[in-house]
């Protein structure tokens, strides 16, 4: 097991003062995987990450990358998108990525040519000797990337990655990430959209108040909540969904409604309803819950049915 | 360390790139050399030509003596001033006629004589088409004053050789005793020294608040979150710290070596022109040496200081209030110029040169006027390292904890606990 495991974080606690920002939390994340790290805000991911980056050390418990402990030369093997983006405004793009290269281990050689590959593959050729500031925030977020990326780390930190991006450029940052990951690295991805996290994550962890929450593969995770709920398109009078007996929580998003059933409700009865009243239905699926209502049911704490 | 290399290079890079750098360390200098140079050709050229000029006496009774006095000569041998004509008397358009021949350049100047000139109630006149020419106008003016004081004094039976015999001082040289020799002193070793204290003034203030700007650049723009990732806090603040003094030496090597072309070339000129008595600074090696190592261990100080600053507040208007009391640190070392200059080895000299936060400026000060005792330099040197050293570990834990912390800015209570988080 222990050379499949990219990062392993055991029984770790942080303080600032008195807040207790990450309290015995241990997560594993296997190599070349692709880890989703979730929480509301303030939860303790970021604490986290920066543990995991040694930018701050743990007060208790221990932290392994690739079957070592965190040591100086370890930062040089991670790469880093943080969800506050920075760069160097009135440095030349070139420039700032060459320096960040460099901090990250690379001789000046390399990490120029480095820098230009990526640059061409993501079109920012021309932009080479351009300041930052004259960038839009797309490219410099591109630029980013390339930062995080460019000394070919085998584990990935990326916060929140596809703010900010259009459809095409998140569409190209996507495949970048899945790309690296066919290549063996390992990515852990921080992000607050749950739609990012379930198509691309294999496994996650939910950390609330600084304590781990839910973890592990998120097939299986999802499997353990069973088919509960019910995917509907219709078109008519929504009364037929007032069935408190049998109805937990009704999600509108316009032309789907999710619909969460009540333990051991049967959905049956909720098509014999649509169909009594003429209601005309387009669509009458039975999933799993969505990411997001199990991300909403454990921070909240509402009791799972 | 090779990371410390790499954030000390690209803080030298881009700031010896930046406008303020060029504006500061070659235009200044330039315009120094420019004006200096202007003003030594200019002065050399208005005696390089014997000027034609006509005396124009209202009563005849002063022209002879007055042209007696134009005696001056070029540094050809030729006179000055060539006396074309002298009308004694003239009638009303004469000064019309002179005008005249001025304008289109038979004449260069003439000088008008006004009646009854011993009362100095009406003043001579030089009528010239170049007024600046201060040199030649003194000396008119000397030989105009010489003439009516003469002719003043005569009428009273004195005669004015006895007067001058009288009057004549002796003079007073004033020698500076010093470890290299004696020299005359012109009052160059206290310009010299408040030079150099202006100097370490302006270049702590100027560098200490470009590295606390920096820090803040680096915070503000969130770039350090990844630099933080990538290497440690304390090589980011010493490669910052270095790269800032890198500039600074820099600049100080390009404008010592600008300032001894210059004082060479002036010297030249000014040898030349025989003006002369320009009271050359003359800097020496030691004074050289004294200077970059107060530099450097007073930015040390004062950049780590600033750097703590940039480290704890957020925006602009924080840095402004929690940077006032470090700058007026330095300012106050100005303000204590005034003791040292006037007895660099009171007991109130030697005690303020050795507080660390002043000495820097002070005891360069002193040891530009009269070298102290080496013990106080050691001693002043080992209290300042000492002092530098410790500022530098504290103001690297808070720069540590600074940088990631945004929002309020912290209370002395929260900045002791910064120091002591492991």
């Amino acid at each position: 097991m222990g050379n499949n495991v990219a990062i392993n974080v055991t029984g770790v606690t942080k303080r600032f003062d008195e807040v207790l920002a990450v309290s015995n939390l241990s997560l594993r994340v296997n190599a070349g995987s692709v880890f989703g790290l979730l929480g509301p805000n303030g939860a303790g991911k970021t604490t986290t990450l920066r543990m995991i980056l040694r930018i701050t050390v743990p007060d208790e418990g221990s932290i392994q990358m690739l079957g070592q402990p965190l040591t100086e030369s370890s930062q040089d093997r991670i790469g880093y998108l943080p969800e506050e983006r920075g760069l160097y405004t009135r440095m030349k793009v070139r420039d700032v990525l060459v320096f960040l290269a460099g901090l990250k281990g690379l001789e000046d050689d390399d990490a120029g040519r480095r820098v230009d590959e990526w640059l061409e593959r993501l079109e920012l050729r021309s932009w080479a000797a351009n300041k930052v500031i004259d960038l839009s925030k797309g490219m410099q977020q591109k630029v980013q990337f390339i930062a995080a990326v460019v000394h070919r780390p085998p584990v990935l930190i990326l916060d929140e990655p596809f703010t900010g991006l259009d459809p095409v450029n998140a569409g190209i940052i996507k495949d970048i990430m899945l790309d690296l990951r066919k290549q063996g690295a390992t990515i852990i991805l921080s992000t607050h959209r749950m739609e990012q996290v379930e198509m691309m994550c294999d496994s996650i962890c939910l950390i609330n108040k600084g304590q781990s929450v839910l973890d592990g593969e998120l097939a299986a995770i999802k499997r353990s909540y069973g088919k509960n709920t019910v995917r509907l398109e219709y078109e008519g009078d929504a009364s037929f969904l007032d069935q408190p007996d049998l109805v937990a929580a009704i999600n509108h998003f316009g032309a789907v409604t999710e619909v969460k059933l009540r333990a051991n409700a049967d959905a049956q009865e909720i098509l014999k309803a649509a169909v009594a009243r003429g209601v005309r239905i387009n669509r009458f699926e039975l999933v799993e819950p969505p990411l997001n209502d199990i991300f909403i049911e454990k921070v909240q704490g509402v009791a799972h049915a | 360390m090779h990371k410390l290399w790499l954030v000390m290079k690209r803080e030298y890079l881009t700031r010896v790139r930046t406008r303020g750098f060029v504006v500061s360390t070659v235009i200044v200098p330039v315009l120094t050399v420019g004006i200096l140079i202007l003003q030594i050709v200019t002065a050399s050229r208005q005696a390089a030509r014997t000027l034609n000029i006509v005396v124009l006496d209202q009563d005849g009774t002063l022209a002879d003596s007055v042209i007696k006095g134009l005696d001056g000569k070029l540094k050809n041998g030729q006179p000055e001033f060539h006396i074309v004509q002298t009308l004694e008397r003239p009638s009303a358009g004469a000064e019309d006629n002179l005008r005249a021949r001025v304008l289109n350049g038979q004449l260069d100047a003439f000088l008008v004589l006004p009646a009854k000139a011993t009362d100095g109630k009406v003043p001579a006149e030089f009528h010239t088409r170049n007024p600046g020419e201060v040199t030649i106008s003194s000396e008119l003016n000397h030989a105009v004053s010489y003439a009516v004081i003469a002719e003043r004094l005569h009428a009273r039976g004195v005669d004015i050789h006895d007067v001058a015999q009288v009057v004549q001082g002796v003079g007073l040289k004033v020698i500076k005793v010093g470890t290299g020799g004696d020299s005359e002193e012109k009052g160059q070793t206290i310009i010299l020294a408040i030079v150099v204290g202006m100097l370490l003034y302006t270049t702590l203030i100027i560098y200490g608040v470009a590295t606390m700007r920096s820090v803040m650049e680096e915070k503000t723009t969130r770039v350090i979150e990844i630099l933080v990732a990538s290497t440690r806090p304390f090589y980011l603040l010493a490669g910052k710290v270095l790269g800032v003094a890198a500039v600074g030496l820099t600049q100080y090597g390009i404008w010592v070596t600008v300032g001894a072309l210059v004082t060479a070339y002036g010297a030249a000129m000014a040898s030349m022109a025989h003006a002369g008595a320009l009271p050359s600074l003359h800097l020496s090696w030691v004074m050289l040496v004294f200077m970059v190592i107060f530099f450097l261990a007073g930015y040390l100080l004062y950049a780590s200081l600033y750097a703590a600053v940039g480290a704890m507040v957020s925006n602009d208007q924080e840095a402004q209030q929690v940077q006032m009391p470090i700058t007026m640190l330095i300012i106050a070392a100005v303000v204590l110029f005034n003791v040292i200059l006037r007895d660099p080895n009171s007991s109130l000299s030697i005690g303020l040169s050795m507080v660390p936060f002043f000495a820097p400026i002070l005891m360069l000060l002193r040891i530009t006027l009269q070298t102290p005792p080496l013990w106080q330099i050691a001693l002043c040197l080992a209290i300042l390292v000492l002092t530098t050293a410790t500022i530098v570990f504290v103001a690297a834990r808070i720069y540590r904890v600074g940088i990631l912390m945004y929002g309020k800015r912290p209370s002395l209570a929260e900045l002791v606990k910064w120091v002591k988080y492991t």
